[in-house]
């Protein structure tokens, strides 16, 4: 009955919005607690007089809606994408960048292959564990009133460099898993398709960018809001007929967006949507989730959580010191770096969609709801932290600082 | 003083400025129009010790304090906006003023200052670009466009009917 359906998405987004609550009142991030929401209601759960909190009737809509926010989230990545900054960013950036990558890469993808995972489950929890969430990140960073230290613009820039291997990573992957076959000349085939896909795309893009602005060049905000939706979703459905994953095709016009005048109106208006589709996206993955199967992931989870952290730390480190930053600087910019939010969880589902291995569900959700929360809260403590390693280390100690005497 | 620009990504804009006496201070503005306003330790340049979060509307105010456009002191009747070398000058036509009553052709102003009478404020009406048939009243508030001297000599022209 559709009634029922009505109801069962207003107790959804009540849930939704509750987690919201909590997240602000206890200042942690909204991500695990939508995951954590997810898992507790679902098909094991209650039915409370007219409430169902099983979602059974509306698990296909929720979980639609959520495919909407994976193209809203990677759309208003595409946006804020930018080779050109990333290339003024700098040299220490780009070497910075790349030694952070290859050290949490290369942890990602040691710990499967000595779990003894297959190689396309193994190459999503390599992308699952190295993938910091920059919107998280950044999110701690203005909370805590880090904005102004020197060091926030390393950990900026490093997520800058990330977001250009997100894209890149993400179309071997999706090549790798939506089709369904490991023999290598097909996997070459699709990768190929992808990346192809995405160069075709990016270069008719920067073609067309003047038959885009003009195209685009509406009054009426209604009418643009529109026209911008329909090229997403219409570019993300084709992709999706191609087997590239259509979190790709939302990628693809993001970045062909950015490129045009348009650029801030868009910025606009898609972020009332990324914001409630992007949630529903991280309920829905947390309802397809039997926190009964959770169980057998705490292993590997408690192990991969263990290794980020240090190989985190120290490309943070290592990266910093680089860069010419202060003990103190590396310190915050090794913890800062280390929440995991929502490119985890799309990879996660992209396995699913693939048909990978179930266990990568439930390890990416205890991964990323352990790692969205203890990552904001060891930045929260890095004073205490660097505090307890300079003497360890002997690195200089983090003063307090004398307040200014202001009495005349 | 130096100023340095630094783009933070997802955040927005980060401006880092020394003044003359030594202080280092860093103005955040955020891409949600949120300002952010920190003081730095003149000894430790990595830890702020005081800041200031402003709104979009209280950022705009207290830029209006520092730059002196919220307190303008009655001696300073006109307010000048430069562009290059062009200046845009408004001022009221005194009462006393000798221009009263003729026209804007009458005066002959673009060909004896080299200024142009670009728009006439009147009580209860505006006149953009005013031909020269338009009459100058007192009270009115008159926009004038020119080099300096031109704006001055306009100005000249209008008080005293002569340069």
């Amino acid at each position: 009955m559709p009634e029922q359906v009505l109801l069962e998405i207003g107790l959804a987004l009540a849930i939704v919005a509750f987690a919201g609550i909590l997240a602000a009142r206890f200042r942690i991030s909204i991500v695990p607690l939508l995951i954590l929401a997810g898992m507790v209601v679902g098909p094991h759960a209650p039915v409370i007089g007219i409430l169902d909190f099983r979602f059974i009737k509306s698990a296909p809509l929720i979980d639609f809606m959520g495919r909407v926010g994976i193209l809203f989230l990677l759309f208003s990545l595409g946006l804020e994408f930018s080779v050109g900054r990333l290339l003024k960013a700098g040299r220490s950036i780009l070497v910075g960048g790349s030694i952070y990558m290859a050290i949490n890469f290369t942890l990602g993808m040691v710990l499967p292959i000595i779990w003894g995972w297959p190689l396309r489950e193994t190459l999503v929890v390599a992308g699952l564990i190295s993938i910091s969430s920059s919107a998280i990140i950044a999110k701690v960073l203005v909370d805590l009133k880090r904005t102004a230290r020197p060091e926030t613009e390393m950990i900026l820039g490093l997520m800058l460099f990330q977001d250009v291997f997100v894209a890149v990573y993400l179309s071997i992957i999706s090549g790798l898993v939506l089709t369904g076959s490991a023999s290598p000349p097909s996997v070459l085939k699709s990768t190929s398709l992808a990346l192809g896909f995405m160069l075709g795309l990016i270069l008719a893009g920067r073609k067309l960018a003047p038959l885009i602005n003009r195209l685009f060049n509406v009054p009426s905000d209604e009418v643009f809001m529109l026209m911008v939706f329909a090229f997403l979703t219409l570019v993300a459905g084709f992709s999706e007929t191609i087997h590239v994953a259509e979190a790709i095709g939302a990628l693809l016009v993001g970045l062909i967006l950015a490129e045009t005048d348009h650029l801030d109106r868009i910025e606009h208006i898609v972020v009332p949507f990324r914001d409630f589709f992007g949630a529903l996206f991280f309920f829905s993955f947390g309802l397809s989730i039997d926190p009964l199967t959770l169980g057998g992931a705490v292993g590997p989870v408690l192990v991969a959580v263990a290794a980020t952290l240090t190989g985190n730390f120290l490309a943070g480190i290592i990266a910093g010191r680089m860069a010419g930053y202060s003990y103190r600087g590396c310190t915050n910019i090794g913890l800062t770096i280390t929440p995991r939010g929502e490119f985890s969880i799309i990879l996660a589902n992209l396995a699913k969609t693939g048909g990978l291995l179930p266990v990568l569900q439930p390890f990416a959700a205890l991964y990323v709801l352990l790692m969205a929360i203890l990552g904001p809260l060891l930045t929260k403590e890095s004073k205490w932290i660097y505090n307890q390693l300079a003497h360890l280390f002997g690195w200089p100690a983090w003063k307090e600082i004398n307040k200014p005497d202001r009495t005349i | 003083m130096s100023i340095k620009e630094t783009e933070l990504p997802g955040i927005g804009k980060k401006f880092q400025i020394e003044t003359r006496s030594g202080d280092k201070m860093v103005i955040v503005v955020h891409d949600d129009g949120r300002r952010e306003i920190y003081h730095f330790d003149n000894n430790d340049l990595e830890e702020s010790i005081s800041m200031v979060t402003l709104d979009d509307a209280e950022a705009r105010c207290v830029a209006g304090i520092l730059g002196g456009m919220a307190y303008v002191p009655k001696a300073l009747e006109t307010v000048e906006m430069a562009l290059d070398d062009m200046v845009f000058e408004w001022y009221k036509v005194e009462k006393d003023a000798q221009a009263i009553g003729k026209t804007i052709g009458d005066l002959d102003i673009r060909k004896k200052t080299g200024a142009a009478i670009i728009a006439i404020i009147k009580k209860d009406e505006k006149v953009l670009n005013p031909g020269p048939e338009e009459i100058i009243t007192p009270g009115e508030t008159i926009v004038v466009l020119g080099d300096r001297k031109q704006v001055k000599a306009c100005k000249e022209l209008i008080l005293h009917g002569g340069i």
